[in-house]
């Protein structure tokens, strides 16, 4: 291909910046940021500003340095759990359940898909499951049948009673009770008939069913004479669950932290003051006054035989729903949709989350956008006026200079990052004031540099010679003088590019960057005032690395142009 | 133009500037906070205070008034008294200042006294992987922000390794007389060298580039080869030739630096909770404190331009070249 020599005269700069390597280095890794701008939705794994927040199956266990989280069973939330004779059973929801296998929990496909909300587990192995929309499972002899239900009703607790019967109780006041011989399901009448939601059930030592639900609502059922009385445990709050110890022991829990205790069959309920005033899901009580219970947001309250609740530490904020409690091992198990909080860098998170469950990947993604466009804005303004404050200086002189001159001088005066900090806290931050904040000092340097170079061009014969042929000044100045410090233009606008970026950063970094906006300085302002960055680290190091990338890759840039702009340092290296 | 007269137009050049400065800072406050007082409404300045303060700053008059008040007292030297501390801010802004300019003068010494040596170096074995090696790592610091350096630095030495301390200049509580009573201790050493290190880094790589390209250009000049043509040393050629007259834009830069100083590393001294004149103009700022903020901001504009007429005359003196015009 044959150029003409002029063309190939303009593209020399270029070949000579090809030729060094930090400057290609600096090219490609800058497109590639330009690209992660242009592309952020696309390239960002979640919106930046989502709080995210999963389901998983939390398994929390009972240590001497308090309840540590285990590993997760699975991704659904984890309702009920079982222990007899050995074997133990969880189920949760999507139809989900695990049995124990030596140390580990093995899944088992119980055939559907609803969520189950309670277990219960008899010494023989025959278990039975409920849960929303009817669902009652049956596992006798290692294989599992449906029952078919009466009504489609949300099934809450069940439990074995003697016999070959089971116990079920659903959130509109259904009492249901299974033969698991026949496998049928038999409607009791409840006494209230108010459609009040009954949570859990438990066979109390006698042989009869005490259930609970909402407003301090207890039923016995006594499954010999069929009679269905109301009981009064001396709370009106809503009751969530009932556990009974094999000698009699009772523990009812509640919403705002409702502890109700009885000591033996036939003794006096009484209400115990909660370490805690928030929902509790599950309790557990043994035979000696040692009890147990959990509810939402990692709370673990356990009572000494002595009577004191103490809260206990625990590992994590997940939403507890069902304890399982075997000799001295105890297990809290559950999780709602909990926000995932400063999690470590993983699979879903690629560089974790912050304090409000924001995905920093697609944070830090979206962050080059603004440091892209303060940058280059703010970069492109002060060149405009520092070069043509330069060229008017150095091609006028006279008082023209002087005026434009002593402005420079003045400027040179006024600190920078001060002087950025009081324009933006003065006026409302907005992307206007900080890309004006960035420029509006920094085209001092500018001016001052292209008027001395023009200073000397206009002496030059070239100049002399349009003057003579006739031009105006104005086309002297910008078809003649300007295209001769172009390069010296651009060498400025990668610095100021560089500069800006890191102005950018720096107004972001405290408090003051465009709100609204998504920004690296912003990710750092973020993690200084939450406080966490002291222990996530995953946090502060990638926004840092961004911003040095950039600014590195346009100042590699500007160095070779450097050696375009200045041939005397080109001719020694 | 004889010498003197030279000085004596910069002198009141810089003068001038500093008028200009003044100007601009008082109509910016004006336009964006047109009542002082009234923001501090909610500080609990009761109705007298508030009427001292009015008085002060001559509120009720007209704008030119309070123009001419605020430069009488600024000539005077009274900024007043601060929202916030209910102090003299003359004393505050000294006070600051001094914590500042220890932090940033012992940062700007090490990275000169490392950078241009470091730089003269580099030019020598020019061209070679320890030239690239070199300018990577001057550019690379130059490039990260000194808030996150400054952050990465708290979190390696101060909270991993627990080596350091990472706030303030002492270690709380303290009981100091006066300024160098304050500095003059190892526990003040022992709180300076994170926040030292960090700014010195960043400053690292402008006098070892300076020197490096400076050196450069002077390695083409006639005295060089003279030199070589005697037959003395490489090193020699290096250290007493070329390096002495590369000098001089680094003394340029190293007068700017200082003088930019006093403006503080705003991020650094907020970082570290570093006691200086860039965090308290933040807080002034951000609380509204008007006098407080006015004088600081005047304080680093007077000592800027300050410098850049030192760099001038020390110009005259280093480089007889430079004609008085």
């Amino acid at each position: 291909m044959i150029l003409s020599p002029s063309l190939r005269e303009a593209f020399k700069p270029l070949r000579l910046m090809l030729q060094d390597r930090l400057a290609v280095i600096g090219l490609m890794v800058l497109l590639f940021i330009i690209a992660m701008a242009l592309f952020a939705p696309v390239i960002a794994t979640h919106p930046p500003r989502q709080i995210n927040e999963v389901e998983d199956g939390s398994v929390l266990a009972r240590g001497p340095a308090g309840w540590m989280l285990q590993p997760s069973l699975g991704p659904v939330a984890l309702n009920g759990a079982a222990v007899a004779g050995g074997q133990a059973l969880i189920v949760g929801r999507d139809g989900t359940v695990y049995e124990r296998a030596g140390q580990d929990w093995a899944p088992v496909d119980a055939g559907t898909g609803a969520d189950l909300n309670a277990v219960a587990l008899r010494d023989d192995g025959t278990v039975v499951v409920v849960g929303a929309g009817g669902t009652v499972l049956l596992r006798s002899g290692g294989t599992w049948s449906e029952v078919p239900a009466p009504a489609p009703a949300d099934l809450r607790g069940v439990d074995w009673l003697d016999g070959a019967a089971a116990i079920m109780v659903g959130a509109g006041e259904e009492i249901w009770q299974l033969d698991a011989d026949t496998g049928e399901i038999t409607e009791l009448e409840s006494p209230v008939g108010r459609g009040f939601s009954l949570r859990g059930v438990a066979r109390d030592a006698d042989g009869t069913a005490l259930m609970v639900g909402e407003r301090g609502l207890a039923i016995r059922y006594d499954p010999a004479s069929g009679d269905l009385e109301l009981e009064r445990l001396g709370s009106s709050r809503d009751f969530n669950h009932i556990h009974i110890s094999p000698a009699g022991a009772a523990l009812v829990t509640g919403e705002r932290g409702t502890l109700v205790r009885r000591d033996a069959p036939g003794a006096r309920w009484e209400t115990e003051p909660a370490p805690d005033t928030r929902a509790l899901r599950a309790g557990w009580i043994g035979d000696d006054g040692h009890a147990f219970a959990v509810g939402r947001n990692g709370i673990v309250m356990e009572r000494d035989t002595e009577g004191t609740w103490r809260l206990a530490t625990t590992e994590s904020e997940r939403h507890l729903r069902a304890l399982l409690v075997e000799g001295d091992s105890a297990l809290a198990l559950g999780s709602d949709r909990f926000v995932v909080r400063l999690a470590a860098p993983s699979r879903d998170y690629w560089f974790g989350t912050d304090h409000l469950g924001r995905d920093l990947y697609s944070q830090n993604v979206h962050g080059s956008r603004i440091a892209l466009l303060v940058g280059f804005l703010g970069a492109a303004l002060v060149v405009l006026i520092g070069t043509n404050v330069g060229l008017v200086a150095g091609y006028y002189r006279g008082r023209t200079e002087t005026i434009l001159m002593r402005t420079v001088d003045v400027m040179y005066g006024i600190p920078f990052e001060p002087f950025a900090l009081i324009l933006v806290l003065l006026f409302q931050p907005s992307l206007l004031i900080v890309i004006l904040a960035v420029s509006l000092l920094t085209w001092r340097t500018v001016a001052r540099l292209i008027r001395s170079q023009v200073l000397s061009l206009r002496e030059r014969p070239f100049v002399k010679a349009a003057r003579v042929a006739g031009a105006s000044d104005l086309r002297i100045m910008y078809l003649h003088i300007f295209p001769n410090v172009m390069p010296l233009v651009f060498l400025e606008l990668a610095i100021i590019v560089g500069v800006s970026i890191i102005a950018e950063a720096t107004l972001s970094f405290l408090g003051l960057g465009p709100p609204h906006s998504v920004s690296w300085g912003g990710i750092l302002h973020d993690a200084r005032l939450s406080g966490a960055w002291r222990t996530a680290w995953w946090w502060n190091l990638p926004p840092g690395i961004l911003i040095m990338t950039t600014v590195l890759s346009v100042f590699f840039i500007s160095r070779s142009l450097e050696v375009v702009a200045n041939p005397r340092l080109r001719a020694r290296q | 133009m004889s010498r003197r007269t030279y000085l004596l137009k910069r002198v009141l050049q810089a003068m001038f500037s500093l008028f200009i400065i003044a100007t601009i800072l008082f109509f910016l406050f004006r336009l964006g906070l047109p009542d002082p007082t009234a923001a501090l409404i909610t500080e609990g300045l009761n109705a007298e205070q508030r009427e001292a303060v009015r008085v002060q700053f001559g509120i009720d008059k007209p704008l030119w008034h309070q123009y001419a008040l605020f430069l009488w007292n600024a000539v005077q030297g009274d900024f007043g008294v601060s929202f916030a501390y209910r102090a003299p801010v003359a004393e505050i802004v000294w006070e600051r200042l001094g914590n500042t300019m220890v932090l940033m003068l012992t940062a700007i010494v090490v990275a000169y006294a490392i950078g241009v040596p470091l730089g003269a170096w580099l030019s020598w074995r020019r061209g070679s992987r320890i030239d690239t090696v070199g300018i990577f790592f001057g550019l690379m610091f130059r490039s990260a922000p000194m808030f996150w350096t400054g952050m990465i630095a708290i979190l390696v030495f101060g909270v991993w390794l627990t080596l350091m301390p990472t706030s303030g200049m002492r270690t709380l509580p303290y009981e100091a007389d006066g300024f160098f009573d304050k500095i003059f201790t190892l526990d003040f050493l022992w709180h300076l060298i994170l926040p030292a290190t960090v700014v010195a880094l960043y400053y690292l790589g402008s006098p070892l580039l300076i020197m490096r390209n400076t050196m450069l250009e002077v390695y083409g000049e006639d005295f060089i080869e003279m030199a070589r043509a005697k037959g003395l040393p490489e090193r020699r050629i290096l250290y007493n030739h070329a390096a002495r007259n590369a000098l001089l834009p680094v003394v340029t830069q190293l007068a700017v630096t200082i003088g930019l100083a006093a403006g503080g590393q705003v991020v650094v001294e907020v970082v570290f909770s570093w006691p200086g004149l860039g965090r308290e103009i933040l807080n002034a700022v951000r609380t509204s404190d008007f006098p407080l903020a006015q004088a600081s901001f005047l304080v680093m504009a007077a000592f800027v331009i300050t410098l850049n007429l030192l760099v001038d005359v020390l110009y005259t003196t280093l480089d007889p070249r430079v004609s008085f015009k």
